[in-house]
């Protein structure tokens, strides 16, 4: 038992010497009232923050950036520690994904957020002159009022292959894409059989179908604080079981190598579209096309239209904390980036990909004001003009069905389904586990 | 005459104080608030205050009765044994080989810090390396397997309850053998060189002297890595977290990632991670207190009943000669 003992101090000093090492690290001393502690999972908001500083000389708060990723759920337990622990070091602004948003928008942390409006931001009429997408304005609302906004919108669209709609279709007109792959779930497993039969499967994963699928249920996972399974979530086990059996697809997990590759078409089969929306587009697809310019690997042969059924999936919103002794200067901030529809806002620049000098990367915003006067051409969907498709994305999108656990139950539910599709289990069996697995790890029913 | 010796016993106290006070306040307080906060009804994101539980073992109750849980300590038990038993098995033949004076192996050294490599690669490297090698349609492995036509289709290895525990159990293996070695090899030199040299003056073969020699005078080593991985291998936690979330369908969960998951996602129930680690801890406890039981040093308990037995004999016989 002594050496029991021992192993178990000299293991303690061990990880109480990492603490140190670690705690050193964030003790920078903190000096003057003008201090603006800024946490994200990104340096996309930092960035921001340089240019406003930029724009704005008499800004002059220093601002002290913390950046922890959001891989292996790190993020929020830091931030959470944070906010709880208070003080100087508190952060004055935070941003939250969309997978946990809710959370601190409306949930469990939904108490340290500030309503814009005492910001100093006159919220309703900026909301109406930036024509905000909807459902970002309902995911940052809660009984106090406005507490969160983004800046991009992510609403989803279907973005395909152009020379493949032409060999099975014989034209590559969003419009008639459209009516083929949708509305509705059987028109696209019909046009899935049609694709399959050229060769072509008409998805890389059943991931990619999840979001839509998940995005357009009426309902979330949780019902008066009960768990809901809604038909429409439900009949994804078919969908997803008809994919796999017929080989509509490569049967990829969303982020893995071969997910990447369908992007390039080197693929076993080649691959027909994605769902996604525009960072979609811009962060991952481009890099992954394997060429840089039209006429190289797939780049250029893209187009988007309509999906199926309408959804959103990823955003960052901006959470500033009730407690921040710099509400005014957080809030001027917030106001710049989430409500300024101006040609000196910032989803202006962020639309047209001019936040750091010409020919950035062009993104889908929040304010219908920004989009109607951007320029959405982008070479990688063969000049097509995407805020067509997006700005009506952003109108069918809705952030009703969601629940702050998603990402938990999300991940439980697609291992469920696999289960399922694989074989190993019946179908029966597979929802009856996945009731089980929710209420042993997270306690609803 | 004045006793003017010098005491050194202060020294000890003085040079021991700062890892007192260290232990005393990361590791006991964090151990004694633990074992506080199965206890209470502490639940919620961003929540400090708790109260005690009107029935003091609810938590526990949730925690025993709940099959993830209990599967989780199945899991880990069953990945545990998997990696123990070859490791073991490798650590102790490379030892033998290691130290045997007849085989003269040359550049040990190399050999042993490239044993040791894989121990000194962050965990999270190496879990996230064998997921990409096992990927699936496409990856390395599945890769060679069709070049060699040893399969036509890939293997969905990431959804493979055996392949998962297989693989997590081998990372597991290949990281700690090396390690196991160095302290088994640290062992043998301890041994007293002439007793390998009396055995070989009468011609005992190697595998006499490893069995009838190294092994029964490595049984204090034996004991330490035995502990040693036993409490490392019950807290597995970052190879099956990071491998594949404890998945599929959780085949991989250990105790210590089920713990984790009711504490620092989803809803966090601190007070049940808490009972759950308390019961983690009182299983190693009871394990590690079987391990010592058999491999006891069972000589010097003989000798010591003997003796006893000796003195009760020879008392008998004073007063028999007394009377």
């Amino acid at each position: 038992m002594k050496k029991v003992l021992l192993v178990l101090a000299a293991l303690s000093v061990l990880c109480s010497s990492l603490l140190f090492a670690g705690g050193t690290k964030d003790a920078k001393a903190a000096t003057g009232t003008k201090v603006i502690n800024l946490w994200s999972f990104t340096d996309e908001v930092p960035k921001m923050m340089d240019k406003y500083k930029q724009l704005n000389p008499d800004f002059d708060y220093e601002v002290k950036v913390t950046i922890v990723a959001t891989t292996d759920g790190a993020y929020q337990p830091a931030l959470d520690q944070a906010l709880v622990a208070g003080g100087k070091d508190a952060p004055d602004l935070y941003t939250a994904e969309s997978a946990f948003v809710l959370k601190y928008t409306q949930g469990d942390m939904a108490d340290y957020a500030a309503a814009y409006k005492d910001l100093g931001i006159n919220v309703d009429k900026l909301l109406r002159d930036a024509a905000i997408a909807q459902y970002t304005v309902d995911i940052g609302s809660n009984s106090r009022g406005l507490v969160g906004l983004g800046y991009q919108a992510t609403g989803g669209a279907f973005i395909y292959r152009r020379s493949l709609a032409k060999q099975a279709w014989g034209t590559d007109d969003p419009k008639t894409v459209q009516s083929k792959i949708g509305p509705g779930w059987d028109k696209f497993l019909a046009a899935a059989a049609e694709l399959k039969a050229k060769g072509i499967g008409i998805v890389s994963g059943d991931g990619d179908v999840w979001h839509a699928v998940e995005g357009a249920s009426q309902k979330g996972w949780i019902v008066d604080g009960k768990l809901y399974i809604d038909p429409d979530r439900e009949a994804f086990l078919d969908i997803s079981k008809a994919l796999k059996d017929k080989g509509y697809h490569n049967d990829t997990q969303d982020w893995t190598d071969a997910w990447f590759a369908d992007m390039k078409g080197i693929g076993p089969q080649p691959i027909f579209g994605y769902f996604g929306p525009a960072w979609l587009i811009n962060y991952v697809m481009a890099g992954n096309s394997g060429g840089t310019k039209p006429g190289e690997g797939t780049f250029g042969d893209w187009a988007v239209c309509q999906p199926p059924a309408g959804f959103f999936w990823g955003g960052t919103w901006l959470i500033a904390n009730k407690n921040s002794p710099v509400k005014e200067a957080v809030g001027k901030f917030i106001e710049w980036v989430t409500l300024d529809s101006s040609n000196t806002g910032l989803q202006y620049f962020w639309a047209n990909g001019t936040l750091n000098g010409p020919g950035g990367t062009k993104d889908v915003v929040a304010s219908g004001t920004v989009m109607a006067k951007s320029d959405g051409k982008l070479d990688f969907l063969g000049g097509q003009n995407m805020f067509d498709a997006f700005i009506p994305a952003g109108d069918f999108a809705t952030g009703r069905n969601k629940t702050q656990y998603d990402e938990g139950i999300n991940s439980i539910w697609r291992g469920q389904v696999r289960e399922y599709t694989s074989g190993t289990k019946t179908r029966a069996q597979a929802i009856a586990d996945f009731k089980k697995q929710v209420a042993d790890n997270l306690g609803i029913n | 005459m004045g006793n003017k010796s010098v005491s050194y016993a202060k020294w000890g106290y003085i040079f021991s104080l700062p890892f007192m006070l260290v232990f005393l306040f990361f590791s006991l307080y964090p151990i004694i608030y633990t074992a506080m906060l199965g206890f209470t009804d502490l639940q919620g994101a961003g929540r400090r205050t708790f109260e005690f539980l009107a029935n003091p073992l609810e938590n526990y109750k949730l925690v025993l009765t709940n099959e993830s849980f209990i599967t989780s300590l199945k899991n880990t038990g069953l990945i545990w044994f998997l990696n123990f038993i070859p490791q073991m098995l490798l650590a102790l033949l490379l030892t033998s080989w290691f130290t045997n004076q007849r085989f003269k192996i040359k550049g040990q050294g190399m050999f042993k810090v490239l044993m040791y490599m894989p121990n000194i690669i962050t965990a999270a490297t190496i879990a996230f390396l064998f997921r990409n090698l096992f990927g699936y349609p496409k990856g390395p492995i599945n890769d060679l397997f069709m070049m060699l036509g040893l399969i036509e289709k890939p293997i969905y290895f990431w959804m493979s309850a055996g392949w998962s525990r297989g693989i997590i159990a081998f990372i597991q293996f290949w990281m700690w053998y090396g390690n196991t070695m160095i302290v088994l090899i640290a062992g043998v030199m301890g041994i007293d060189p002439t007793i390998f040299e009396a055995a070989e003056i009468d011609g005992a073969s190697s595998v006499q002297t490893f069995f009838r020699i190294t092994l029964p005078s490595l049984r204090t080593i034996l004991l330490f890595t035995l502990v040693t991985s036993l409490i490392g291998g019950l807290q597995m936690f970052d190879i099956p977290l990071l491998y594949n979330l404890g998945g599929p369908d959780q085949k991989t969960l250990t105790a210590s990632v089920w713990i984790y998951n009711q504490a620092f996602s989803g809803r966090y129930f601190y007070n049940r991670a808490s009972a759950a680690s308390m019961v983690l801890f009182a299983i190693i406890v009871v394990l590690a207190s079987i391990v010592f039981y058999i491999l006891r040093d069972k000589d010097a308990q003989k000798i010591n009943r003997d003796r006893k037995a000796f003195k009760k004999y020879a008392r008998q016989l004073q007063k028999e000669a007394g009377k």
